[in-house]
C-alpha cells in the first residue's frame, strides 16, 4: 500500500497541541463562590426539613406537619367505606356509580346480592373473590372477583359493604355490616383459599 | 507525577457522593416504605396495589409514552386551617361569647375573619342570629395550628360542634387537579413510576376522582376532540376496533357523534389495551389523608372550603394569587 | 509538528516514551472515527426525522395517528434517543478518543477493538429504537431503550472506554492538560451512571418513586455532567489549537472541573416532586452553583482569544465552538436562575423546560461536536471537505434552527406558566396560546434537520472520497504493466 496516500495533509500549517497558561483564579470568584454557598446552605436549612422522610413542600420540619395533623375523630363507617371503595379497591372495576360495566361487571345498585338482609354471602365473596358465571339482575356476567382476604382488615371490609348497601344515591338501603361479623365469617371460612362459585355460594345462607 | 490516578478519584469521589445522595439514600428512604395507614381516624391502609385490568392499563401507558404530555405530580403551595361549625348547639349565647372570646384572642393580622364581625355582634341580636343561621359556616380561615385547636376545643365545650378543617391549597389544586399534593406513597406498587415532566395535556395523579367514567375516557382516547375541543391530544385510534355490526350493537360500543362516527352499520369497539388503559385512568387516586400531606376529608356536614389563598397557616413561598376556583 | 516533551525521569519501563508522530496517530484513529462521525451523521438525521414527525403532530393531531409506531409517546423518545445515544455519545466518544491520542502524544490502543466496540453500540441503539417503536419503552426518561438493547449499548461503550483508558495510561506525554482531565473523568462517568440507572430501574426494580429519582439522576449527571465534561474538554482543545493561543489559566479549569463533578451532579430532581423537601431543595442549591461553573468557563475563555471575540469567526470550526460556547453561558445562567423556587413554579412542567433542554444537549452538545468534526475529520482522513461551503451553511443553518426553537418555546412557555398559575383560565385556552409558539419551533426543526443532511453530505462525502482515492490507486497498482526488463544474455 502506498505510504503516500496514508499520510495526513494538513489543510493548515498543524499548531503545536495546546498548554494551559498558570494564571491563578480571581479572588472574586472564589468569594462568590462561598457567598453563593453560603446562601445556598441558608435556604436548605429553611426548606428542607433536615432530610427528614415525611416532610414534603410546602411544609419546612417534621414539628410543623405534626402541627397540621387532623385533630383526630372517627368518620362514619360509610365515609371510611367510600375511601376504601376509591382506593381503588372496587372502583376499577364495578366503577364509581356502582353500575358495572354490561357483560364484565355487575352492578351493585338495588341487587338481590347486596340488599340481602343478611351479609354472610357478600362479606364472603369480598373475602375470597369468586369465580364463574353469576347472573345479577338478569344479566350474566363470567368474569371473576378478586380476593380481598389479605388487602383489607375487617373495619375496611364492614365498611366498605355498609357503604355500598346503604348509598342513598344508588338507593341502597340494607342494613349495615359490623366488623364483628365480619371477623366471625374470616374465622369461619379461615382455611378457605379459593374464590366461590356463584352456585356454591348461593347454597350457603346469609345468615351463616 | 502521574495525575492520572488522582483524576480518576477526583471523579470516583464526586460521584460516589451524588450516588449515595439521590440513588442510596432514596432507596432507604424511599424504596422501603410500606403500606401506611390514612389519617381519617380509622387504619385504612393506603395505598393498595392496582387491580390486574388497571395493572395492564399501566403497561399500556408506558408503552405509549402518555407521559410525555401528562404529568402525575400534582403540586401544593400552602395550607390553610380554617374552623367549621357545624351546630350552634343549644345554648347560643354561651357559642357567640365564646366567639368573640376568640375574635379578641386571635385578633392579629395573619388571621382573615369571614363571617364573624366582630364589633356588630355587640351591637344588636339580630347580627348574631344572622350569624348563627345558615351553617355550617367556617370561621377563622388562615389561623396557625395550635390556635386553631384550641378554638374548635373552646367552641365544642360549649354546646356547639365544631371541626378543624385543614385544606391544602395551590394553582394546580385550584384547577381541581388534586386535593392535596402527590406524595411517595402515591406512587408505591407503580413500575414504572411516570411523574411526567410536561404537561401539554392536564395532571393525571387524581384523574380518577374528577373524571370517574371509563366510557368517557374511551371516547376520549378515540377522538379526543368530542370531549375536549381545541385538544391538541392525537386519536388513539389503533386501540380500538371499528367493526360492522352482526347480531345487533355490542354494548361495549362508542357513543360517537360527528364526522369520528362510525359509518351506519358499523361500530367502535375497544380493545383490551383501550379498556385497561381507561381502567387504570379511573383507578388514579391521590386523595386519602396521609401524615405527610395532612388534610381533612370533607364530609356532607362541613361547608365546601374555598381554595383561594388568601393568606395561609403557612406562609405559601410563591403566593401566586388565585382566585376562586371554576370547577 | 508537534515538540516532543523530556520524557519524565520518574516513568518506570520508559524505553518506548518518544512521542508519537501525530501523522501516525491519525493514522490510527482513522477507521474508528470514521465509523464514529459517519453512523453519528446518520442517526442524527434519523432523529431530526422523527423529531419532525413529533413536532407536525401538534399542528395536526391527526397527521399518521392511526399507526400504533409513529404515536407522539413512542417517535418522541425515539427522536430523543437517536439524538443522544446514536449522535451526542458515539460522537463525543470519537472526539474524545482523538484528543486522548493526541494529547498523549500516542497511538490509540488497538482500533479494531474500538470499531467492534462502534458497531456493538450502533447495533444496540437500533434495537434500542425498534423496541421503543414497538411499544417497549421503559417509561424513563432519557432511558427508553428496552433492557436488551441497553445491554448492548453498555458493552460495546465499554469495549470502546476500555482501549480510552489504555490509550490514556500509554501516554508519551506525561503532564496532563485540562481536557484529559475532562476526557478521563468522562470514560468512567457513563457506565457507572448508566449501569446503576440500569440495574436498579429494570433488572431489581426498585420501588415506588425510588425508580423517579434515579431515573433522574442519571438524566442530570447524562445531559449536564457527562455533556459538560467532553464538550468543554473539546472547547478547552480545539480553541487554543486554532487560534494559535495558550489556554488562559490551567487552576480556573481546575476549578470548572470540581464544580462539574461535585455540583454538576446533584441537580436533576424537580421542585414538585412526589418526594421529601430535601431532594429538590438539595437540587436548587446545586444548580445555582452551577453559576461559578459557568463563570469560570466563560473568563478563561474570553482572556484565552485577549478579549478578541471576533476571533470565533475566523474558522467555521471555530463558529460552531463559538456558539456552542455562548449557549452554555447562557443555558447555565437560565438553569441557575430559572432554579429560584418562585421562577421554578411558573416554568414547570412546560415548554420552557424542552427549551432549556435542547439549548444545552443540541445548542451547547451538539455545536462544539460539529465543530470538533469538521476540524477533525480532514485531519484524520487527509482529504479536505469535497463541499466546503456546505460547511458554512451548515453553521448558519443550525444558528438559525436552534434560535427558532429555543426563544418561541422559552417565551411561550413562560407564557403557559404563567396562565396555568391561575385556575380560571381554562388548559384548552392555554393549548390554544402555546400554538404560533410551536409552529416556529417546527420551523426550527427544520432548519436544523437540513443542516443535519448538509452534515451527512460533507462527512459522507469525505469518506467516499478517501476510500475511493484509495481503492482506486490499489486498482492501478494492481493492474499496473508489469515493466519488462530486457535481459541481456
Amino acid at each position: 500500500m502506498s505510504a503516500k496516500v496514508n499520510q495526513s495533509v494538513p489543510l493548515r500549517a498543524e499548531a503545536a497541541e495546546p498548554k494551559a497558561g498558570q494564571v491563578a483564579v480571581p479572588v472574586w470568584l472564589l468569594v462568590l463562590l462561598f457567598l453563593v454557598l453560603y446562601g445556598g446552605m441558608v435556604y436548605f436549612d429553611r426548606t428542607s426539613g433536615w432530610f427528614s422522610a415525611q416532610v414534603y413542600a410546602p411544609y419546612r420540619s417534621l414539628q410543623e406537619v405534626e402541627a397540621f395533623q387532623p385533630v383526630s375523630g372517627a368518620p362514619g363507617l360509610i365515609q371510611l367505606g367510600l375511601q376504601v371503595y376509591n382506593k381503588p379497591t372496587c372502583v376499577a372495576c364495578h366503577q364509581a356509580n356502582g353500575k358495572g360495566i354490561p357483560g364484565q361487571f355487575p352492578p351493585l345498585i338495588r341487587t338481590d346480592w347486596v340488599l340481602e338482609p343478611e351479609p354472610g354471602r357478600i362479606i364472603r365473596a369480598v373475602l375470597d373473590g369468586l369465580s364463574g358465571p353469576i347472573t345479577v339482575e338478569g344479566q350474566s356476567y363470567n368474569g371473576a372477583m378478586v380476593p380481598w382476604r389479605g388487602g383489607l382488615t375487617d373495619e375496611e371490609i364492614a365498611a366498605v359493604l355498609t357503604y355500598v348497601r346503604q348509598n342513598p344515591e344508588w338507593g341502597n338501603k340494607a342494613p349495615e355490616v359490623k366488623p364483628e361479623r365480619v371477623k366471625e365469617v374470616r374465622e369461619k371460612t379461615k382455611s378457605r383459599n379459593q374464590p366461590y362459585s356463584p352456585e356454591e355460594l348461593l347454597k350457603i345462607s346469609p345468615a351463616d | 507525577m502521574n495525575y492520572g490516578p488522582l483524576v480518576f478519584l477526583a471523579a470516583f469521589f464526586a460521584l460516589a457522593t451524588s450516588w449515595c445522595g439521590f440513588v442510596l439514600t432514596s432507596q432507604l428512604q424511599i424504596g422501603r416504605l410500606q403500606q401506611t395507614n390514612t389519617t381519617s381516624g380509622a387504619t385504612v391502609t393506603y395505598p393498595v396495589a392496582r387491580p390486574g385490568l388497571a395493572r395492564q392499563g399501566l403497561e399500556v401507558y408506558r408503552a405509549n409514552g402518555c407521559a410525555y404530555c401528562h404529568s402525575q405530580q400534582v403540586g401544593q403551595s400552602g395550607t390553610v386551617i380554617e374552623i367549621s361549625l357545624t351546630d350552634a348547639g343549644t345554648n347560643q349565647a354561651a357559642t357567640i361569647t365564646a366567639l368573640l372570646n376568640l375574635a379578641q384572642a386571635t385578633n392579629n393580622e395573619a388571621t382573615v375573619w369571614t363571617a364573624l364581625p366582630a364589633l356588630e355582634l355587640r351591637a344588636s341580636s339580630s347580627a348574631a342570629t344572622n350569624l348563627l343561621s345558615g351553617l355550617p359556616k367556617s370561621f377563622l380561615r388562615g389561623s396557625d395550628p395550635t390556635a386553631a385547636k384550641a378554638a374548635v376545643k373552646a367552641l365544642n365545650a360549649t354546646s356547639a360542634k365544631a371541626q378543624l378543617l385543614i385544606v391544602p391549597i395551590g394553582p394546580d389544586l385550584a384547577r381541581g387537579w388534586g386535593k392535596r399534593r402527590t406524595v411517595a406513597e402515591d406512587f408505591l406498587f407503580d413500575s414504572p413510576v411516570m411523574p411526567g415532566s410536561q404537561r401539554v395535556g392536564p395532571d393525571l395523579a387524581d384523574v380518577g376522582t374528577r373524571l370517574p367514567n371509563v366510557q368517557s375516557h374511551l371516547v376520549h382516547l378515540y377522538a379526543p376532540r368530542l370531549v375536549a375541543e381545541g385538544s391538541a391530544m392525537p386519536s388513539y385510534r389503533f386501540l380500538f376496533e371499528k367493526r360492522a355490526i352482526e347480531h345487533g350493537p355490542s354494548p361495549e360500543a362508542l357513543v360517537l357523534s360527528g364526522k369520528d362516527a362510525p359509518p351506519p352499520g358499523y361500530e367502535v369497539v375497544p380493545r383490551l389495551a383501550a379498556k385497561a388503559l381507561a381502567a387504570y385512568l379511573v383507578s388514579l387516586h391521590a386523595e386519602a389523608p396521609l401524615f405527610n400531606a395532612p388534610m381533612t376529608v370533607a364530609s356532607a356536614a362541613t361547608s365546601t372550603p374555598t381554595n383561594s389563598p388568601t393568606s395561609s397557616g403557612i406562609a405559601a413561598t410563591n403566593a401566586a394569587p388565585a382566585t376562586a376556583p371554576a370547577k | 509538528m508537534s515538540s516532543p516533551s523530556q520524557p519524565s525521569t520518574a516513568d518506570t519501563g520508559a524505553a518506548t516514551r518518544c512521542p508519537v508522530a501525530s501523522a501516525d496517530i491519525d493514522a490510527s484513529c482513522r477507521l474508528p472515527l470514521v465509523i464514529f462521525f459517519l453512523s453519528a451523521a446518520a442517526w442524527l438525521l434519523c432523529a431530526s426525522a422523527f423529531g419532525l414527525i413529533a413536532s407536525i403532530k401538534f399542528h395536526a393531531p391527526g397527521f399518521l395517528a392511526d399507526s400504533a409506531w409513529l404515536t407522539y409517546g413512542r417517535v418522541r423518545p425515539a427522536s430523543v434517543n437517536c439524538m443522544l445515544y446514536g449522535f451526542c455519545i458515539q460522537s463525543g466518544l470519537g472526539v474524545a478518543l482523538w484528543m486522548l491520542a493526541r494529547l498523549g502524544r500516542t497511538t490509540l490502543a488497538a482500533p479494531w477493538l474500538v470499531i467492534v466496540g462502534a458497531l456493538c453500540w450502533n447495533l444496540g441503539v437500533a434495537a434500542g429504537l425498534f423496541g421503543i417503536l414497538t411499544g417497549g419503552s421503559t417509561g424513563f426518561e432519557n432511558l427508553e431503550m428496552p433492557g436488551y438493547a441497553a445491554s448492548l449499548v453498555f458493552l460495546g461503550y465499554l469495549m470502546i472506554v476500555v482501549w480510552g483508558v489504555l490509550t490514556f495510561h500509554q501516554r508519551r506525554e506525561r503532564q496532563l492538560y485540562v481536557s484529559q482531565w475532562f476526557l478521563f473523568a468522562a470514560l468512567f462517568w457513563f457506565p457507572w451512571i448508566y449501569s446503576t440507572a440500569n440495574l436498579l430501574l429494570l433488572r431489581l426494580q426498585a420501588r415506588g418513586m425510588a425508580q423517579a429519582v434515579i431515573a433522574w439522576w442519571y438524566s442530570d449527571n447524562l445531559l449536564v455532567v457527562w455533556f459538560g465534561l467532553v464538550g468543554l474538554a473539546a472547547i478547552f482543545y480545539v480553541v487554543p489549537k486554532l487560534t494559535i493561543r495558550d489556554l488562559h489559566s490551567r487552576y480556573l479549569a481546575l476549578l470548572t472541573f470540581w464544580m462539574l463533578v461535585l455540583f454538576g451532579s446533584w441537580g436533576g430532581i424537580p421542585a414538585s416532586a412526589p418526594v421529601p423537601a430535601w431532594m429538590p431543595a438539595w437540587s436548587v442549591v446545586a444548580t445555582m452553583l452551577g453559576v461559578v461553573t459557568v463563570i469560570s468557563v466563560f473568563l478563561n475563555m474570553r482572556r484565552t482569544l485577549g478579549g478578541k471575540c471576533l476571533l470565533f469567526m475566523r474558522d467555521p470550526s471555530l463558529k460552531f465552538i463559538g456558539f456552542g460556547l455562548v449557549s452554555f453561558v447562557i443555558g447555565g445562567f437560565t438553569s441557575a436562575i430559572m432554579a429560584w423556587p418562585a421562577l421554578n413554579q411558573v416554568t414547570q412542567f412546560t415548554w420552557f423546560i424542552i427549551a432549556k433542554g435542547l439549548l444545552n444537549s443540541y445548542g451547547f452538545f451538539a455545536m462544539v461536536i460539529f465543530g470538533a468534526i469538521y476540524s477533525i475529520a480532514p485531519q484524520v482522513v487527509g482529504h479536505p471537505f469535497p463541499f466546503p461551503k456546505l460547511v458554512r451553511a451548515h453553521f448558519w443553518t443550525a444558528a438559525a434552527g436552534i434560535l427558532l426553537f429555543v426563544l418561541p418555546l422559552a417565551i411561550g412557555g413562560i407564557l403557559q406558566g404563567l396562565k396555568l398559575q391561575h385556575a380560571d383560565i381554562p388548559f384548552a385556552d392555554i393549548t390554544k396560546g402555546t400554538l404560533p409558539f410551536l409552529r416556529a419551533s417546527t420551523m426550527g426543526d427544520l432548519l436544523m434537520a437540513f443542516g443535519h443532511v448538509l452534515l451527512l453530505a460533507n462527512v459522507g462525502g469525505l469518506v467516499f472520497q478517501f476510500y475511493r482515492a484509495r481503492a482506486v490507486t490499489a486498482w492501478r497498482e494492481a493492474t499496473a504493466e508489469i515493466q519488462m526488463t530486457e535481459v541481456r544474455l
